[in-house]
């Protein structure tokens, strides 16, 4: 029996003029499978809604076909009003013959909707329903890195009902030895105590992650602790590996008097000089223009070096990365107390004279060239991604940004979200962090977890990608293209590999069923025979 | 007594949709407060910046996200409205809300075009919103409606085909009952104008990054304000309203925006050249080191503020200004200079602040509790989101309203009656 299709247009409260639709209802009606041609003056109303769900029922239409305005404009509505008349929201076609008709001819453009309306009617003869299922999740969730950030993304998933494993690689939790803790005289302790009384926190130190497998809400992980591996399942995988940091120029032949940031930070509070600095030297900002951090560090290192010894400190530096909350009053407070500032257009000369680091710069401001004899320099630092970051990615399958850290430099990706569902990133792994974007990081991940596990189940369109295991000759094309991960081959019939492609993890892109050379991969709404069957619509013969 | 499920979020910029969205995905009743007609705030008035290459601007996200939030059947939307009052206390506040009259019914405008088409004033007192605004009603500009002046026009209510035009409204008030209030007011723009020698308001040429967002938005290219030639010597002065006497902040957006837009301009003009006064240039963020390697071959960048700008006879801007490398002052010309304006405080935010019991920081921002908790408030269970807590770009936005709405379920998910009495 043939398809019942009904056809709505709509006039748009009388703004779309010059078509005829008396004539153009009249041909319409004439198309194979066309049992009822509707005129509407504002279809998106209320009470438009209300006489096209009663069409819909009273005549049984079994496809709809929408000629109006644009389908990003209005489609939602359409899609809503179907279901409320029983129908699946993907048997609709929209025909736009107001932007992309009426609106942009001159003159009578009749024939061109009616072509639009016939061409809408073919793909959507050939749509199928769409249904959503609910699949089951885990509601454990594995944080890998245990610094500050791991910690309080533990804690606060708890709070929210969910049970996490703190992952580290090292013997003991790192929170306590970070060099933003140092920075920031955060106590670690009280943060470690608490993580470690919480039920719902499972603590495993010199742990190491083997293998990982499978999708969002069904992670695979082989963790090996101890001589042993264990397979575990999580719902979601949270990274919190931290960064690492590599001294530049260090001027090998001034020695110890040369340090690095976090070093500098044990100096101060351990007092471990044998006499008090009374010239520091800074180097800031000269190889590595896109980090925040080291002004951070170098600005509060610099006013607690004043205030301990009053020592003369100078910076010598390109440009202050003042973009982060405080670090403009932090960095006027500085100048305040006074240290001073060099701006230079290069980076000065490091080495060594009577015993102590020798700098030369330029001042660019006062126009000379500076030489400074300092007792201890604070090197330039590059921040860096962790070691260990990239076997990890490729384990994950997760792009890196061009500096190598973690997460993709894309900006649709939400702050602390992957290409990949259920893959999630927190603090210095996924770039340089002040504290302010770190406790956003920290929230945002416990809320997009929360969201996703907490039910202990997901909803997803069934089989909206779909890959045909006859047509299937497991090429491996469209594993490797997927951005998200959501494709794996699988075993059918005892011998044959085919591709599968998970509800969950797919985002419909359709990269895949663009590219597959077997044609074996069916995006719901976009099949080859839907579009070829509109092509068809308009070939003048 | 169960608890209540609803959080009323304060504005509709991108921080408010981010919280509104992330809320509503975790099962919340989410009622999007916006003062104005249309949802979208600042970010979604924003341009493009792709040249061949997306420069990761983050300005399309917006529109996305809009377009989710409005269509979201757990968020209401309540444009043209501001609170009047909130009592109780966190997990049961009630909200005073006034909702004033907008003219034209978002819910009966079908977007046709006819009003705007009779309307006899110059410019177009009623008229489409900005592209990526929704919902996309049609907006009616009290200032130049002479209907609202006291005129008797009536062309554009007696055109409409839905009736959904409508003089006779007053304002309206509604109170609603919420566990958890989100603060996501945004910014003002500062007002160039307040550094008279710069000469914005008083030289046609003299524009502000905004103004050339705005620009580029509506009409894709760049002409000159004056004679609609293309200009070929274009300056953007940074820190204009940020790191000074009063705005002890970076706005922490204008470095980027100001290079992604000269790039967007040397894009489309390669023979044009681009001159960037700055400071300290703000260059780190996620994948920003790719595109400055390339900006430094193609914008000349000057070391130093500009003070003051002529107009000369023959109309181009000559501005003064430190030559830092050659130790003296400098004067150079150019037929298009672009003011580089921070983020200042909402001019409403004080009003609100007593409004809500809430506490303004020093630098006008909305204050926060403690500085290792950004989205607390003083007053448990209002919080903060987005640059109505201090500067941030659309990303960190989006970051710091994820975070607020986290805050907020925290609160939703506290047992009634327990564990409140403080």
């Amino acid at each position: 029996m043939e398809t019942k299709v009904g056809v709505f247009f709509c006039n748009c409260g009388g703004a779309i003029k010059n078509i005829d639709f008396d004539a153009a209802l009249r041909e319409v009606a004439r198309l194979p499978g066309v049992i009822s041609v509707n005129l509407d003056s504002s279809l998106c109303l209320e009470e438009g809604k209300e006489r096209m769900v009663s069409s819909i029922r009273d005549e049984k239409m079994e496809r709809v076909v929408v000629a109006g305005c644009s389908p990003l404009l209005k489609e939602h509505i359409f899609q809503g009003i179907l279901e409320k008349a029983g129908l699946n929201k993907h048997l609709l076609s929209m025909a736009n013959i107001r932007e992309q008709c009426s609106w942009v001819h001159d003159g009578d453009v009749t024939a061109k909707a009616v072509d639009l309306v016939r061409m809408a009617i073919n793909r959507v003869l050939l749509l199928q329903p769409v249904e959503t299922k609910e699949t089951a999740v885990s509601k454990e969730v594995l944080v890998a890195g245990s610094g500050f950030a791991a910690l309080n993304v533990a804690l606060q998933l708890s709070h929210l009902g969910l049970r996490t494993t703190v992952m580290e690689e090292g013997p003991v939790l790192r929170a306590g030895s970070e060099e933003p803790a140092a920075v920031y005289g955060v106590d670690a302790s009280s943060i470690i105590a608490e993580v470690e009384a919480n039920e719902n926190v499972e603590v495993l130190t010199s742990a190491r992650v083997m293998t990982l497998e499978g999708k969002v809400g069904g992670f695979g992980v082989r963790i090996k602790k101890a001589g042993k591996e264990t397979f575990r399942r999580y719902g979601a995988i949270v990274l919190a590996t931290g960064h690492r940091t590599e001294i530049v120029n260090p001027g090998a032949e001034a020695g110890a008097s040369v340090v690095s940031q976090k070093a500098f930070t044990d100096i101060l509070r351990n007092s471990s000089l044998e006499r008090e600095p009374r010239t520091v030297g800074f180097i800031l900002d000269f190889s590595d223009e896109n980090s925040r951090f080291p002004t951070l560090a170098t600005l509060n290192s610099a006013l607690a070096a004043k205030k301990k010894w009053g020592s003369e400190i100078y910076v010598f530096y390109k440009s202050v990365k003042v973009d982060s909350e405080g670090v403009e009053r932090l960095y006027q407070q500085a100048r305040d107390s006074g240290v001073v500032f060099v701006k230079s257009e290069t980076a000065p000369k490091i080495g060594v004279e009577d015993g102590r680091v020798k700098v030369e710069g330029r001042d660019v401001f006062a126009g000379e060239d500076l030489v400074l004899a300092c007792d201890v320099l604070v090197a330039e630092e590059l921040y860096l991604p962790a070691e260990g970051t990239e076997t990890f990615s490729s384990l994950l399958n997760v792009r890196t940004d061009p500096k190598g850290f973690w997460q993709d430099d894309n900006v649709h990706l939400y702050p602390v979200g992957s290409e990949k569902k259920g893959i999630f990133f927190v603090g210095g792994c996924r770039g340089d962090l002040d504290p302010g974007r770190m406790l956003a990081d920290i929230s945002g991940v416990a809320m997009n977890i929360g969201e996703l596990l907490s039910a202990g189940k997901v909803a997803a369109d069934f089989e909206r990608v779909k890959a045909d295991p006859q047509k299937c000759v497991a090429c491996l094309t469209c594993i490797r293209v997927c951005p998200h991960g959501a494709i794996q081959l699988v075993r059918v019939e005892s011998s044959k590999d085919v591709a599968q492609i998970s509800d969950l993890a797919c985002d419909a892109c359709g990269v895949c069923a663009a590219v597959c050379p077997a044609k074996a991969i069916a995006f719901q709404g976009y099949r080859d025979e839907e579009i070829l069957a509109q092509i068809e619509a308009i070939k003048r013969s | 007594m169960e608890n209540n499920n609803n959080v009323l979020v304060v504005g509709s910029g991108i921080s408010g949709i981010a919280s509104a969205l992330e809320l509503a995905n975790a099962g919340v009743n989410v009622y999007l407060l916006e003062k104005e007609a249309l949802v979208g705030g600042h970010s979604a008035s924003f341009c493009c910046k792709a040249t061949d290459i997306c420069s990761q601007c983050s300005a399309c996200v917006v529109s996305d996200k809009v377009k989710e939030a409005i269509t979201d059947p757990r968020i209401t939307v309540l444009t043209g409205s501001t609170i009047k009052r909130l009592r109780g206390e966190a997990g049961d506040f009630h909200v005073e809300v006034v909702r004033r009259p907008l003219y034209v019914n978002g819910e009966r405008c079908i977007a046709c075009g006819l009003c705007t088409g009779v309307c006899p004033t110059d410019p177009k007192a009623i008229h489409p919103p900005f592209a990526e605004a929704l919902p996309f009603s049609f907006v009616l500009d009290d200032g130049l409606c002479l209907r609202i002046k006291g005129e008797r026009c009536d062309l554009c209510r007696t055109s409409c085909p839905t009736g959904a035009i409508e003089f006779d409204l007053k304002a309206k008030e509604e109170e609603l009952n919420v566990g958890a209030v989100i603060v996501a007011t945004g910014f003002d723009v500062f007002d160039a104008r307040e550094k008279g020698s710069l000469g914005y308001g008083r030289y046609p040429n003299v524009v502000t990054g905004l103004d050339l967002e705005h620009i580029f938005a509506r009409e894709g290219y760049l002409r000159l304000p004056t004679d609609g030639s293309e200009p070929k010597n274009i300056a953007f002065i940074q820190c204009v309203g940020s790191r000074d006497e009063g705005h002890g902040y970076c706005s922490q957006v204008c470095c980027k925006y100001a290079m992604r837009l000269a790039g967007l301009i040397r894009y489309q003009n390669p023979d044009a050249r681009v001159t960037i006064f700055y400071i300290d240039l703000q260059t780190a963020g996620k994948g920003f080191a790719q595109f400055y390697e390339k900006y430094r071959q193609d914008i000349r960048f000057v070391r130093g503020v500009p003070v003051e700008i002529l107009q000369t006879a023959s109309g181009e801007l000559e501005v003064k200004f430190e030559d830092i490398s050659r130790g003296r002052v400098s004067r150079d010309n150019f037929d298009l200079v672009v003011l580089s304006v921070g983020i200042s405080p909402a001019k409403n935010s004080w009003d609100l602040a007593r409004i809500l019991g809430i506490n303004l920081a020093d630098d006008g921002f909305f204050d926060v509790k403690d500085p290792l908790s950004r989205n607390e408030t003083n007053v448990e269970g209002v919080f903060l989101a987005g640059t109505c807590q201090g500067p941030k770009d659309i990303p960190d936005s989006i970051g710091h309203g994820i975070a607020a709405a986290s805050k907020a379920m925290q609160v939703l998910a506290k047992p009634v009656g327990r564990g409140r009495a403080s």
